[in-house]
């Protein structure tokens, strides 16, 4: 049973229920956006699923383990988290901060091979990072700061991502190129990204399936376009939105408000 | 950083160690050359030049390296630990805790020896204390970013000591505040063989060391850290024990030398970038090499008389702290 399975899964945030007995499968080779309004659970899911909050690490299962069976280490190169935001209060290179995500792979006195900095440099490359691996981190723009810790999660090199708001603070050609890159590398090896996500129109232009939130217990899960429907997600963000349609191409737009006299 | 690069900078800082460690046990009201140094350290003999060779200035020596050493690592981990570039040694509490109970001892005039015992029990209840206060973030819970809460505890303890301190100051009789105010700026006038700082350094050292790929790490958060297969619970309290008692072995062994924590750790930083692996030797190395290097300053600058160590690494340190604080901004 490859693939990670949600059991039944509740999710609290002090008495408010933000999840509730939810039961699903994300198996390789999909690219899910999870979308849904503030605080509706979406950073809490994504941490639950990496068994950083241990609370709910029974009713998770990877590969058929429970989350609480995995060793710290395994699980560290089987799954990689990207949080929301990373703080940096020291200087450091780009490629060195992207490099730290290679420590599940560190071997014998914990220090970097050859393979290791190959690996690195590949992240970089990827994400068009490539003139940045000399940078001083704390030099870098809010997008740019995004990018490279996305890079640092390509760079641990597990089969499966879990990523919080990759897409905030990128311009919407950045956007893009981050999520065909990470179109590819889901394809590539039949490998899984379950990433939160604002944008509907990009969630529904290159994820394959979606899970839609209402932070009231209810959620939704199935293929992109079945879930992002303007029915659905204007129920879910409380706010009526319509479907329109040009040249093959779509978009959830917000309907009008009515004006007030 | 690679482990090659790593132990050239080991190698470099422990051979300029040594420098300042002959010079330490040559210079001084009798300068002795450095053969003759060698001669009384291998010898057994007792004559005048031996006698101040090792019984005053070898403990003395060693005694700085050993506080410099400790503080420079408890420094490095408290920065990484608190995600704070200006976190030092002292800035827990620690030394406030030592501090209060060492100048009590001394207004009660007790001997000498239970100054250092007095020392150590405060750093130790201030220890107790944060570690209680601060339970959530120190050995509870689950992993989440919650560092300004650690150091707002530690710092308000810190403050609570210091108005011990100014009080007793406020008290102290006339004959006895000269000693007292050595005793907080820090000073190794009299330091007998420093064996419980230096067994704590090795012990630091060994408790440390092996996790400090694992420190690389904690600077990214605790959530990535955890994420990355670090168990970050456990890696707090350990960082903060090793760093505290780190701080409180220095502390009853000279006082509170200020500034090495602090600014040691910088200047490595500066010179060859934020890998804890490399940085944690390399700051017990460098830290006692300013220690020591700075004890030489203070007793010889108006010799016969002594300074404080504590006054030279101030002044030494506020600039160069400065310099580099304002280098950043721009």
């Amino acid at each position: 049973m490859n693939g990670l399975q949600l059991s039944q899964l509740t999710l609290r945030a002090g008495k408010r229920v933000l999840i509730q007995d939810l039961t699903l499968t994300f198996a390789p080779g999909e690219l899910w956006c999870i979308a849904g309004p503030n605080g509706a659970g979406k950073t809490t899911l994504i941490a639950a699923m990496a068994g950083v909050s241990k609370a709910a690490s029974h009713a998770i299962s990877l590969d058929g383990r429970a989350l609480t069976a995995w060793g710290a280490s395994e699980l560290a190169r089987r799954r990689a988290l990207m949080p929301q935001a990373t703080h940096d209060a020291f200087s450091a290179t780009v490629l060195g901060t992207v490099m730290l995500n290679r420590f599940p792979h560190l071997t014998g006195w914990g220090w970097e091979t050859d393979a290791d900095r190959a690996a690195a440099h590949a992240a970089l490359d990827t994400l068009g990072l490539a003139d940045f691996a000399s940078r001083d981190v704390l030099s870098l723009s809010g997008g740019e700061r995004q990018r490279v810790a996305l890079a640092a999660t390509l760079c641990q090199d597990a089969p499966l991502l879990l990523l919080d708001e990759p897409l905030a603070h990128l311009d919407l050609h950045h956007q893009i190129d981050c999520l065909e890159a990470l179109s590819r590398w889901v394809r590539s090896k039949q490998r899984s990204v379950i990433f939160s996500c604002h944008d509907l129109n990009l969630a529904r232009r290159f994820a394959t399936h979606a899970l839609l939130l209402d932070g009231a217990g209810h959620a939704h899960a199935g293929p992109v376009r079945d879930v992002l429907t303007p029915e659905r997600a204007g129920a879910a963000f409380g706010y009526p939105l319509t479907l329109i349609q040009q040249d093959g191409h779509e978009a959830l737009v917000p309907v009008m408000r009515q004006r007030q006299p | 950083m690679n482990a090659q690069r790593a132990f050239m900078v080991w190698t470099v800082l422990g051979l300029a160690a040594l420098v300042v460690f002959v010079a330490s046990l040559a210079l001084g009201s009798i300068a002795v050359s450095p053969l003759r140094v060698m001669q009384a350290l291998a010898s057994r003999s007792t004559d005048v030049i031996d006698e101040i060779v090792l019984s005053l200035r070898l403990p003395r020596a060693l005694g700085g390296f050993a506080a410099g050493a400790l503080l420079g690592m408890a420094g490095a981990l408290l920065q990484v630990l608190l995600r704070n570039p200006l976190a030092e040694p002292y800035v827990l509490g620690v030394s406030g805790g030592a501090a209060a109970f060492a100048l009590a001892a001394m207004l009660f005039s007790f001997s000498w020896w239970s100054v250092d015992v007095a020392a150590f029990t405060g750093a130790f209840l201030s220890i107790l204390l944060v570690l209680g206060l601060a339970r959530r973030e120190l050995w509870r819970g689950e992993p989440q970013d919650t560092s300004p809460r650690l150091l707002l505890t530690g710092a308000v303890i810190a403050a609570g000591w210091g108005a011990l301190i100014t009080l007793m100051l406020a008290v102290a009789p006339e004959n006895r505040l000269r000693g007292m105010v050595f005793w907080l700026t820090g000073d190794l006038n009299g330091v007998a063989m420093p064996w419980t700082a230096l067994i704590a350094l090795v012990i630091a050292l060994v408790a440390i060391v092996p996790v400090a790929p694992q420190l690389n790490v904690l600077l990214r958060g605790d959530v990535a850290a955890e994420a990355l297969g670090v168990r970050v619970v456990q890696l707090r309290l350990r960082v903060y024990l090793v760093a505290s008692l780190a701080a409180a072995a220095a502390v009853t062994t000279a006082g509170t030398i200020g500034f090495i924590g602090l600014v040691v750790p910088h200047v490595l930083r500066l010179a060859f970038g934020n890998d804890q692996r490399m940085l944690l030797p390399a700051s017990a190395l460098a830290g006692g090499l300013a220690v020591m290097g700075a004890d030489l300053i203070a007793r010889t600058v108006i010799a016969p008389a002594q300074l404080p160590v504590g006054v030279i690494t101030a002044l030494i340190g506020v600039p160069v702290f400065l310099w580099m604080l304002l280098r950043r901004a721009r």
